[in-house]
């Protein structure tokens, strides 16, 4: 019999938020967070005490994923950024900061939480209707045929990852690689919904990151023992290679007899009856001028010798992440039976090469016309790679979401200040409907306007961390940073040279004054449009992704303090 | 013990488990303060073992005075009381009943109000609301419906987390939680088919033996089995099944063939999910045979349009289906932060759709006719108790002068079946009553008859019973009920049905029987489907007030100690309600409001702000009652280290 331990009563906390363990412990993780933010954040390095690989990073998805987090309401917090990025991949550190800086604002409010969450969430839908208005003022569209916001995008994304190790050039040439890489993906000819296809990031670790490079078609890397042998290749008169897919094992296995017993007379080989099967098989693809096998898992040795006596290539053990993009490369069905190929089944490349790069060698699988390419991603070390990759998969996936949605803001904090500047503007005179909605009176909500404004902005002062000074201007409401020992006697004009976006300077006068004793002007939204045209280097931020973080910053806030209790079973 | 009557009661509501527990304890807290009187009275001179057996008999007792509260009492008073005040959620224009958006909007408001944050609260009961009236085909379908959504929820809905919660949606159609194996894009109707087993012959079953003789003879079998999987294939492609949904995995070869025949496959869904798209559209499983070389096709449905959906980061099959039945397929996907807090929606909204299923119940009280005074006569009728009886009949006169004068109103020209009928009426009555051995005189019945002729005017194609003797079934029971249950004239419709399952009941009885029946019998009456109160523990105060006006009049000392106790208790409901409210909504306020409102006989719904569910809230304090003199009745709790041995039954009921 088992034992029986007796079960132990669960645990419950209440007054939560105002326990000093737990204000201390999300104040140490906001510190983290927020001191990882933006192009000039702090590197976190994460190993455990027993050795083991170090991680060295400043990617939320990495910082969450790997921090062990124990008390419940950190738990609610981090798990809720590591959803947010896995949906949309950006903006993770953005949320996580603001909803740090949203529960510790308002838990200091002394107000109800009910008053504070239905405020916030009437603030919240005032964010989402101005950004998604056409009149917004700090959103840009995205014009598909000019490749330079796009190309800002990337680099924005690029460059607020600091443990990528990336040298300015070095950066511009992996942003232009992403680039090129999402344009191959997209097919020619559109229909209806065009579906993008794919590019497969290829891993070069140890190589300088100049000797990245992105490849039309799949590279698959070749076992050490097919370097020995040449592989003539004879070309149809079409110019084309026919490739034949496995999805099944060619190891020459038996497969599975079913439920019941097999009995098997003296002296018959199953083994030997499977291996003539595959022979045959061999026969068929050898009668149908097949060119190249390839097979998800593995070929029996006697099948690959046999094959490439008749001078067919054999590709082994590609696995499965691979035989969707090789399906829709080549055009080929996936082949899941030992006998009766139908004829329908087998696909085209163009050609094969084999290819080096570094120490290894590679099969090339070039296409006729396909939106399969790699992405052949070169970093000098381990941590530094992952961190690329990570990025490079963030700047993918920004791209998807922004084709799907061509509009951008402006990044480098303009989009918090301004926005905060705007709810501040509309926060002067509330209509009574709103107030009596709401439940709660004319300095409730401006008190909770205020709280809400601040935690908009100490986000974008996050991104300043050499103790410089943060200025806005009363003109745009955008976000200006300045040395930290400018002289008293100077100008704010003559200190400040560019807004954090990129997209004003400071030739025009637009009356700058220290972030933090703002007070509330209209910010002017006319002329973002005209304003993008004629700049060069823009920071952008993907709106969709910050959209949504935004949303959900606010609503896990919300979550958490609307907790009164936590009933934890020890058991 | 306690907790699990709660879930249990939370199975059937989806609601009331945190008032459970309050009306449980205080109903505790006053039973212990009632037992601690007592036994100071006793003063100290019992031994405390002594006591302990007494305190137990005691209990006992109490908890037996409980059962037959609940039995009786509770049942008698709402379907006499309360019921006038209940509101309902339909509104009635003119023939045809319509439940009005508004007040079920109201009600899951009410609902969700603490189920969900605050700031999700109105989204998602609109939500909810929504859902219920996408999924509803027809009006009358609206229980099996709900039967439907509530049974297979889990499968109806998809959380998705990352998203704020506004982005939650209602899709048309029918998620399957799994991506497709084969896809094909078709356009237009396409024929489906379900598998649940493999549709490749296996090479030897369960239970036999593949003899292998020679390499040729496997080679050949292998072939033949892949032979059989094409032409299977084939032929479902030349009848035109463009989808294959299995329940387990089928071989490689099954899915080769899928794709060479351009049939989109699906693979590994769930069995529940299985068994609802059998509901849906009615479709049987199809077994493949390999003996025959066609498969007959029994079943195929039409979907509209079957293609990938992509949920939470995760392919999955979006199928647009035409539903046989009363329930349009809809699909919930919740969207929220984390996983926590769309799980919670999860419930709460599982919750919902118990709710709406007793709202839209009707509810069956069943009740001692006579209960409180045949418990004071019920040893025997002496000549004492005449008195008694003839005041019973003077009430029953008037009720029934009452009923004939309203009879004479609408039949003009009958004034001798009036006076006859009035003549009747007092001799029935006390004849059903004392005479209880007695065979009522023809006479008696057939005056009887002329007594129904005057009602049936009164109530012309409504009692619609042709035969004599259940007509007098019917009347008797008609004045039963009108008389014990004073059930306004214009809830005739719900005597008249009253009248119709009285019949149905006693229906073959020899007349001697039907009036002892009848004198007996147990009236039943119901809560009409859909009844609703304002929130705000109204239904408490009520029950509250008509206790304690119940206790107050009746006589049995332990039946007024029990009703009063209850009542009681039932204010601490409205207390914690109100408990952080100050000022003109603090508690006391509301209840003298209510009471003066209720002395003065013009008590209304105030608030519009919520509705909840009489039927819930019914459910509740008999689920309360119940588990309290499960409770009374255990004296000693005995730890075993061993779990106790469990009969089979017990442990379905667990596991469901």
């Amino acid at each position: 019999m088992s034992r029986v331990e007796a079960k132990k009563p669960s645990l419950c906390t209440c007054e939560l938020l105002t326990k000093e363990i737990i204000s201390k412990s999300l104040s140490v993780l906001r510190e983290i967070v927020t001191s990882c933010y933006g192009p000039s954040g702090r590197l976190k390095q994460l190993h455990n005490g027993v050795g083991g690989s170090i991680c060295t990073t400043s990617s939320s998805s990495f910082l969450f994923s790997n921090l062990s987090v124990t008390h419940p309401i950190l738990k609610i917090l981090t798990t809720s950024v590591q959803n947010h990025v896995s949906r949309f991949s950006d903006c993770g550190l953005f949320t996580a900061i603001l909803c740090f800086n949203l529960v510790e604002n308002f838990q200091r409010l002394n107000l109800s939480t009910a008053t504070v969450i239905k405020i916030s969430k009437h603030l919240l839908s005032l964010c989402t209707d101005y950004l998604n208005s056409e009149s917004c003022g700090c959103r840009i569209s995205i014009d598909f045929s000019n490749m330079k916001t796009l190309l800002c995008l990337v680099q924005s994304i690029l460059t607020s990852k600091p443990a990528c190790l990336l040298n300015k050039k070095e950066a511009d040439h992996i942003s232009t690689l992403i680039l090129k890489a999402f344009l191959l993906t997209i097919p020619e000819k559109a229909k209806d919904h065009a579906i993008l296809g794919k590019s497969i990031i290829i891993p070069l670790k140890d190589e300088r990151v100049m000797n990245s490079t992105v490849l039309p078609g799949i590279v698959i890397e070749m076992p050490e023992v097919q370097l020995m042998r040449k592989f003539p290749i004879k070309k149809l008169p079409s110019d084309v290679l026919k490739v034949a897919l496995f999805c099944i094992s060619m190891s020459g296995d038996i497969s599975d007899p079913g439920d019941g017993t097999l009995v098997i007379s003296y002296g018959v080989s199953l083994e030997s009856a499977v291996l003539d099967q595959l022979l045959n098989l061999g026969n068929q693809l050898i009668s149908d001028h097949v060119d190249i096998v390839v097979c998800q898992k593995v070929i029996h040795p006697a099948l690959k010798q046999y094959l490439h006596q008749h001078h067919i290539i054999t590709i082994d053990r590609v696995g499965i992440s691979l035989m969707e993009p090789l399906c829709e490369m080549t055009g080929a069905q996936t082949i899941g039976s030992l006998s009766l190929i139908s004829p329908t089944s087998y696909g085209y490349v163009k050609d094969l090469c084999s290819t080096n790069f570094g120490s290894k060698h590679y099969f090339h699988l070039i296409p006729n016309d396909s939106t399969v390419c790699s992405l052949l991603l070169c970093n000098r070390n381990e941590t530094a790679w992952n961190e690329l990759k990570l990025a490079c998969q963030t700047a993918q996936h920004i791209l998807q979401l922004t084709i799907r949605q061509p509009l951008a803001l402006l990044g480098g904090g303009c989009t918090e200040t301004h926005l905060a500047s705007f709810i501040r503007h509309t926060g002067i005179n509330v209509p009574e409907c709103i107030l009596k909605v709401n439940d709660c009176t004319q300095t409730e909500y401006k008190i909770v306007t205020n709280a809400f404004c601040n935690a908009l902005q100490s986000v974008a002062c996050s991104l300043e961390h050499d103790k410089g000074k943060i200025l806005t201007d009363r003109k745009y409401g955008h976000f200006w940073s300045i040395q930290p020992d400018f002289p008293s006697n100077v100008k704010w004009q003559d200190l400040v040279s560019k807004c954090g976006c990129g997209l004003y300077g400071n030739q025009e006068e637009l009356n700058w004054c220290l972030l933090q004793d703002i007070h509330s002007f209209a910010p002017l939204n006319s002329s973002v449009q005209q304003a993008t045209n004629s700049t060069g280097h823009l920071t952008l931020d993907c709106f969709t992704a910050k959209l949504h973080g935004l949303q959900v910053a606010v609503e896990t806030a919300s979550l958490i303090l609307d907790l009164s209790y936590i009933i934890e079973d020890k058991n | 013990m306690i907790v699990t009557c709660v879930s249990k009661n939370r199975n059937v509501t989806g609601d009331g488990a945190k008032t459970f527990i309050i009306l449980l304890c205080d109903l505790l807290r006053g039973l212990k303060a009632i037992t601690d009187k007592e036994r100071s009275s006793f003063g100290g001179s019992i031994q405390s073992q002594e006591r302990h057996w007494k305190n137990c008999c005691q209990w006992k007792y109490i908890s037996q005075a409980i059962l037959t509260f609940q039995a009786h009492i509770l049942d008698y008073i709402m379907a006499q009381y309360l019921s006038k005040h209940f509101l309902s959620i339909f509104s009635f224009s003119g023939e045809e009943k319509k439940f009005c958006r508004s007040s079920l909007e109201l009600l899951l408001d009410a609902y969700f109000c603490g189920r969900v944050g605050r700031n999700n609260q109105k989204f998602i009961s609109q939500l909810t609301c929504d859902y219920f009236y996408k999924c509803l085909s027809h009006e009358d379908g609206k229980n099996e419906m709900i039967d439907l959504v509530d049974e297979y929820f889990l499968e109806l809905c998809t959380a998705v987390t990352g998203l704020p919660v506004s982005s939650s949606r209602i899709i048309s159609g029918f998620v399957i939680h799994r991506d497709f194996s084969v896809y094909c894009p078709a356009d237009g109707d396409m024929r489906i088919i379900i598998v649940t087993e493999a549709i490749q012959p296996a090479l030897s079953t369960s239970g036999s033996e593949l003899v292998v003789k020679s390499e040729t003879q496997f080679q050949a079998s292998h072939i033949w089995v892949t032979e059989r999987t094409k032409t299977i294939m084939n032929d479902l492609q030349s009848k035109g099944i463009k989808l294959l949904l299995s329940s387990v995995k089928q071989q490689d070869a099954v899915i080769y063939y899928a794709k060479l025949n351009g049939i989109s496959v699906v693979e590994c869904i769930p069995s529940e999910e299985i068994s609802l798209l059998c509901r849906i559209i009615a479709l049987s499983p199809f077994l493949p045979s390999w003996a025959t070389s066609q498969c007959h096709i029994s079943d195929a449905a039409l979907v509209k349009f079957c293609q990938p959906i992509l949920l939470n980061s995760k392919r999955y099959v979006h199928l647009d289906l035409l539903s046989t039945h009363s329930f349009i397929p809809h699909c919930l996907v919740l969207c929220g932060p984390v996983q926590g807090l769309t799980d919670q929606h999860i419930h709460a909204f599982h919750g919902a759709f118990k709710v709406l299923r007793q709202v839209f119940k009707v509810l069956y009280l069943s009740y001692k006719v006579q209960g409180n005074i045949q418990n004071e006569t019920s040893n025997s009728v002496t000549p004492k108790d005449n008195k008694q009886s003839h005041h019973l009949a003077e009430v029953y006169r008037a009720l029934f002068e009452r009923q004939c004068l309203g009879s004479v109103l609408k039949s003009e020209g009958n004034p001798s079946g009036m006076q006859s009928h009035l003549r009747v009426t007092p001799d029935l009555v006390l004849s059903s009553i004392e005479s209880e051995n007695s065979i009522p005189s023809t006479t008696h019945t057939h005056k009887i008859k002329g007594n129904f002729e005057s009602l049936m005017c009164t109530y012309p194609n409504k009692i619609g019973i042709s035969n004599a003797k259940e007509s007098i079934v019917a009347i008797r029971c008609d004045c039963d009920g009108d008389s014990l249950i004073k059930i306004p004239d214009e809830h005739v419709s719900v005597v008249e049905q009253t009248c119709k399952i009285s019949s149905c009941t006693i229906i073959g009885m020899t007349s001697k029987e039907v009036f002892q029946n009848a004198s007996k019998s147990y009236c039943t009456s119901f809560i009409q489907a859909g009844s609703v109160l304002p929130v705000g523990g109204h239904f408490e105060i009520l029950l509250h007030y008509y206790l304690l006006d119940y206790s107050r009049h009746c006589q049995q000392p332990e039946v007024s100690m029990i009703s009063s106790l209850i009542a009681n208790a039932l204010l601490s409901v409205p207390k914690t309600l109100y408990k952080a409210k100050k000022g003109n909504k603090s508690f006391c306020h509301v209840y003298l409001r209510t009471l003066h409102a209720l002395q003065a006989k013009q008590w209304m719904a105030v608030s519009q702000t919520g509705l909840e569910s009489v039927a819930c809230k019914y459910q509740l304090l008999t689920s309360v009652l119940h588990c309290l003199t499960k409770l009374l009745t255990i004296d000693l709790v005995i730890r075993i280290n061993k779990q106790p041995q469990k009969t089979g039954d017990d442990e379905a009921e667990e596991d469901v």
